[in-house]
C-alpha cells in the first residue's frame, strides 16, 4: 500500500526549500520510471551505484513485503531519491546495542541530477538526510528505538561518519569490504532533534 | 508511514554548499555480480599470472607516483596491511572496495583492475597475455628501473584500451 506525505528538499539553483512528496511504498511503475531515467544519465559515469537496477531491488519488496519496504522522494514528477530497507532479521553490531534488532538500509541513492559525482551542479540537496530521517522514524515506530545500520559505498563514507554522525564500525570483510555504520538510540535522537 | 519533518529541521541540518555523495548499499562494479561473487572468486584462482600482475601493477604505479605504502593507503582510505598483502602476497585477492579505491587514486581502469585482482573472471586473452609478460618482467622491487618503467607504461596503456 502506498502512503504519501509532505517532505522538504532544498533546491540549490532557486536557493530555497521546496515541498516534495515522501512516498512509503513506491509502486512498481514509479520504480521502473526512476530506473529508466536514472540509468540514462548514470550508465556512462563512474558513479559507484551506476549499475544498480532498482527494478530488481523492487522485486525483493514484491517477494517479501513483510521484510522489505521501499521509500521515495518525488518532486517535479521525478523520483529524487529511493531507499530500500530491511525491517527484520538484522541486528546491531555496536557494542552497547549488540544483538538488538535494527532497521537496515539495504540501498539508498539519489537521482543522478542530485549527485555531485554525476553533474557539477546538483539540483536538490537533502535527499540523503530526509531518507535517513525516514529510516530512523521507521525504527522508532517499530519500537527499535531509532537503531539503523547500513553499508556505505566508498564515496559516501565521510557523509555517514561526519555529516550523519553514525558510528563507523570499520570494513566489513564479509560484505565487499565496505564500511559498516550504525546508530545508537542516542545518536538517532540527536539526529532527529537536529 | 507519514514522514514527520519540518522545513526548519531540513534547513538546520543542511549545509547548502555540501555536495556529499550519499549512496549506501552493496558494491557495484560493472562486471561484479553479487550473487556469483563466491563462484567468481573460486574461478579466479585459476587465472594464473593475472592476480600476481595486480600486485606488481599497484606496487610500480605507487612508486611511479613517488608514494610510500603508507601514503597510498592513506589516500585510498584502505588499511596498510591490505596494501602490503596486495603488493607482496602473489595470490592475495583484495576486497572490491579496496580495488576501486586504488583505481581512483592511481587513475587506472576500475573494471580491468577488478579482473586483474581476481574479483571478476578475466575473459580477455590479451589482458592475460599482457599480465604474464608484465609479471615475467619483474626484477628488483627496490628501484623502478627504466625497463620496469617501460613495462609499467606499456601495461597501463593496455589497460586503457
Amino acid at each position: 500500500m502506498t502512503e504519501r506525505s509532505v517532505a522538504y528538499l532544498y533546491h540549490r539553483q532557486n536557493k530555497k526549500e521546496v515541498e516534495v512528496v515522501f512516498i512509503d511504498g513506491v509502486d512498481r511503475t514509479d520504480v521502473a520510471k526512476a530506473q529508466e531515467s536514472w540509468h540514462k544519465l548514470l550508465k556512462d559515469t563512474k558513479s559507484e551505484h551506476a549499475h544498480w537496477n532498482w527494478n530488481e531491488k523492487y522485486q525483493l519488496v514484491a517477494e517479501a513485503p513483510l521484510a522489505y519496504r521501499i521509500f521515495g522522494l518525488e518532486a517535479e514528477g521525478q523520483m529524487q531519491g529511493l531507499m530500500l530497507v530491511w525491517t527484520a532479521g538484522k541486528f546491531c553490531r555496536i557494542e552497547s546495542q549488540k544483538g538488538k534488532p535494527l532497521i537496515y538500509i539495504d540501498y539508498l541513492a539519489t537521482a543522478p541530477w542530485n549527485s555531485a559525482d554525476v553533474i557539477a551542479e546538483p539540483i536538490y540537496a537533502g535527499v540523503g538526510k530526509v531518507l535517513i530521517r525516514a529510516a530512523v522514524q521507521l525504527s522508532l515506530e517499530d519500537e527499535l528505538q531509532g537503531r539503523i545500520g547500513l553499508h556505505s559505498l566508498p564515496q559516501a563514507e565521510s557523509y555517514y561518519r561526519d555529516n550523519c554522525k553514525m558510528t563507523d564500525l570499520g570494513q566489513d570483510k564479509a560484505y565487499y569490504g565496505l564500511r559498516y555504520f550504525e546508530t545508537t538510540p542516542e545518536q538517532s535522537a540527536s539526529f532527529i532533534r537536529g | 508511514m507519514k514522514l514527520k519533518m519540518t522545513k526548519e529541521w531540513l534547513m538546520k541540518n543542511l549545509d547548502k554548499e555540501d555536495k556529499a555523495i550519499v549512496s549506501a548499499g552493496s558494491f557495484s562494479c560493472s562486471k561484479l555480480d553479487a550473487l556469483d561473487e563466491l563462484v567468481q572468486r573460486h574461478a579466479a584462482k585459476e587465472v594464473g599470472a593475472v592476480v600476481p600482475a595486480f600486485g606488481r601493477l599497484i606496487s610500480l604505479s605507487r612508486r611511479n607516483k613517488g608514494l610510500t605504502p603508507e601514503k597510498l593507503a592513506e589516500q585510498a582510505r584502505i588499511d596498510l596491511d591490505e596494501l602490503v598483502s596486495i603488493e607482496q602476497v602473489p595470490n592475495y585477492i583484495p576486497e572490491p572496495r579496496t580495488v576501486c579505491q586504488l583505481a581512483q587514486v592511481l587513475n587506472l581502469s576500475e573494471d580491468k583492475l577488478m579482473e586483474l585482482s581476481g574479483n571478476t573472471v578475466s575473459r580477455d586473452q590479451k589482458l592475460k597475455d599482457g599480465a604474464v609478460k608484465f609479471v615475467a618482467s619483474a626484477q628488483s622491487l627496490d628501484k623502478l628501473s627504466r625497463d620496469e618503467k617501460r613495462a609499467l607504461e606499456d601495461f597501463v596503456k593496455q589497460l586503457s584500451k
